[in-house]
């Protein structure tokens, strides 16, 4: 049985106060410590846990680190903690599948073993990166859409109302313009002849998250409701006004939590712990169906370098092998590298073959790091390689994905703090076809055999 | 810092809180410290030897991989603690004043992590920092500032729908007649210098590094 949320808001009242500062570092010494008493080590040569034997020591400190430290409440400055009988109900209780989509275009996203053959869902679509106008982002989302190797895609943001008005987190121009972008999703959807089409976005504040809900031109009880964990295990209300919204709706809880390397996890070893016990805060806190296990790396502006790779896939590997809960890869979204480069196409890869072989979804799109205020920052051809280089690294072994993460570190880590920009859509599309450039499908296809040769088998 | 002049006992036990402040040895920094003071070693040269000196070798581990954001934090602390204990030998109108930053996350932005990175190096860096946290209104910082009178506002936005709120408290502090109050950094992944320049802000920090650097920039 779920701990009811109720119980949940109450425990945000009732728990023990506690000075955030104390709380952050209280999960320092705790991780320090969990890693020391577990034998966590990372070893930079081994990207990938074949075993798994490190990865179950990691899911039994993260499992650790949560019921002893809680999830920290900024609203209310208490730390909520719930039962080790509790946590094993609610980990037993979380559903093993859940159903998203409509019509033709709906599907079933389950609890997926450790190189297991279950089908990996895809979202991709340029994830929260500004458009220029409405007709640039229709026709990327359009673009992102036609492509059958995903079954979702992520929306973005306009960066002026009508031209001229600026786009303001937290003041009423947000809700408007997020509710604009849905409504130019649905629309792309439609014409790409996919209109049961999973669609996501997720504002920076609640109204305007909740107010993109709309079973008519916005979106739907059939897509998921995001709910954040701030790094690192704490929650604001304004996240669980999401969850509440969703509960109330019966729209399914998609949660996302992701450690820090750098941060109070400090090192690669804290980071995979914290990344578990965020996983667990998600489920019983903001009671999420299914959720993005992650980790960040504060000094690095991609989420594909080495040790984030190990701690993120680490995680993934541990909640899989010891649960049956849903769960969220994504390592592969934010490449430090721009569009239109081979290593945006690296980085991704490397990222989306350690979620997928480890039992991840990837539903969290992909974009660049760093777009800034640049406008049209992604095109339809990287989510595509998202969703064929997912789809692909289902049933490949973690032998496998050891060997071909290996080589593709040895193509990008050394760029990772100088990457290339990239260019936008225009650059990197023909206008008027909505087709890649001939360089660019060209790289693309480069890039493509050269993972052939590495044994990768492409669905089409 | 120079304390080759000094005597040699002196020497050492300057050099021990140094090493015990990049250790984040709390115990023995502090005994090193009293040890200090007993010893009526100028607590400027202290000071400026051990902390300044600690927190700038503090930064180098953290700029190396070698520390984190717990252990700036830790030896922060430390250092205020260590800096309580000398400076109780200086006469009050000779304390040098420290640089005051008020700094936060804008409206509506929940990122605390490269803030939190900037606070702490700040503090480290010499300044003293006033945190007001993230989802802060431009008000709310115009206000702190005002009433603790501040010498800097530093902001963060992490995302293109709050960066916005940078500009806000720029064009607030313009409208009030008291820009000229208070010096204006901002940082934060989409925030670039030529934002700044663009909105008129004292300084950018690409990173808390960096942040720290052009803050010591701005006041000399």
């Amino acid at each position: 049985m779920r701990i009811p949320f109720n119980e949940i808001l109450l425990r945000t009242k009732q728990g023990p106060i506690i000075e955030e500062k104390t709380f952050d570092l209280s999960l320092f010494k705790k991780t320090q410590e969990l890693q020391k008493r577990y034998d966590i080590k990372y070893n930079p040569e081994n990207p990938v846990d074949i075993s798994g034997e490190l990865a179950d020591r990691v899911y039994r400190a993260g499992v650790e680190l949560f019921l002893d430290i809680g999830a920290y409440c900024t609203n209310t400055r208490r730390a909520v903690k719930v039962t080790e009988r509790e946590l094993l109900a609610e980990i037993d209780a979380c559903p093993d599948a859940v159903e998203l989509g409509q019509g033709d275009d709906r599907v079933k996203m389950v609890h997926r073993d450790v190189e297991g053959n279950q089908e990996a869902i895809v979202v991709a679509g340029i994830q929260t990166a500004p458009f220029s106008d409405e007709e640039m982002m229709y026709k990327i989302y359009k673009g992102c859409a036609m492509d059958r190797c995903i079954e979702g895609i992520w929306g973005g943001i306009l960066l002026k109302i009508d031209g001229k008005y600026d786009v303001i987190a937290g003041a009423p121009s947000e809700i408007y313009q997020y509710r604009k972008t849905v409504e130019i999703m649905r629309r792309a959807i439609n014409d790409a002849g996919r209109p049961g089409m999973i669609t996501i976005n997720n504002a920076p504040s609640s109204a305007a998250t909740i107010a993109m809900f709309d079973e008519e031109a916005g979106l739907r009880k059939s897509d998921y409701m995001e709910s954040t964990g701030m790094s690192e295990l704490k929650v604001a209300y304004d996240d669980l006004n999401r969850s509440a919204y969703a509960l109330a709706h019966g729209v399914s809880i998609h949660g996302t939590h992701s450690s820090t390397i750098g941060g109070f996890s400090a090192n690669p070893e804290g980071a995979t712990i914290t990344a578990v016990a965020g996983s667990l805060q998600l489920i019983t806190i903001h009671k999420a169906e299914s959720f993005r296990c992650g980790t960040v790396d504060s000094r690095i502006k991609s989420r594909l370098s080495r040790n984030q790779l190990w701690a993120a896939g680490t995680a993934i590997q541990a909640l899989n092998r010891n649960t049956r809960l849903i769960v969220d890869g994504s390592i592969g979204d934010h490449p430090g590298a721009g569009p239109g480069t081979k290593q945006y196409l690296y980085e991704s890869a490397a990222g989306h073959i350690i979620s997928t072989v480890m039992g991840g979804h990837s539903t969290e799109g992909t974009r660049k790091f760093v777009v800034g205020n640049t406008p049209n920052y992604g095109t339809p051809l990287e989510s595509r390689w998202m969703g064929e280089v997912c789809k692909a690294a289902v049933g490949v072994d973690r032998k496998t994905a050891d060997r071909i993460v290996k080589y593709l570190l040895s193509k990008y880590e050394d760029k990772l703090k100088d990457a290339p920009d990239g260019d936008t859509f225009e650059k990197l599309y023909d206008m008027e076809t909505l087709e890649p450039l001939p360089h660019y499908q060209q790289l693309y296809g480069e890039v493509k055999a050269e993972f052939e040769n590495q044994g990768l088998k492409f669905r089409g | 810092m120079e304390i080759s002049k000094l005597p040699q006992e002196q020497q050492d036990l300057l050099k021990s809180l140094k090493k015990a402040i990049v250790a984040i040895d709390e115990d023995t920094a502090k005994k090193v410290a009293q040890d200090i003071v007993g010893n009526d070693i100028d607590p400027k040269i202290a000071i400026k030897y051990a902390i300044a000196g600690g927190a700038i070798a503090v930064g180098d581990k953290f700029d190396t991989g070698e520390y984190f954001l717990p252990h700036l934090v830790m030896a922060g602390d430390l250092m205020d603690e260590v800096g309580k204990i000398l400076e109780k030998n200086i006469p009050a109108g000779q304390l040098e004043k420290k640089r005051l930053v008020v700094i936060g996350a804008v409206q509506g932005d929940m990122h605390s992590v490269g803030k939190n990175l900037v606070s702490t190096m700040l503090r480290s860096g010499g300044f003293e920092v006033h945190d007001m946290g993230v989802d802060v209104s431009s008000m709310a910082f115009i206000d702190r500032a005002k009433e603790l009178n501040a010498d800097m506002i530093a902001l963060s936005s992490l995302l293109t729908t709050t960066m916005p709120y940078l500009k806000e408290v720029v064009e607030d502090l313009k409208a009030m007649g008291i820009r000229e109050n208070f010096k204006i950094m901002i940082g934060g992944g989409p925030v670039t210098r030529d934002y700044a320049e663009e909105i008129g802000a004292d300084g950018y920090g690409k990173d808390a590094i960096e942040a720290v650097d052009e803050a010591k920039k701005i006041f000399s």
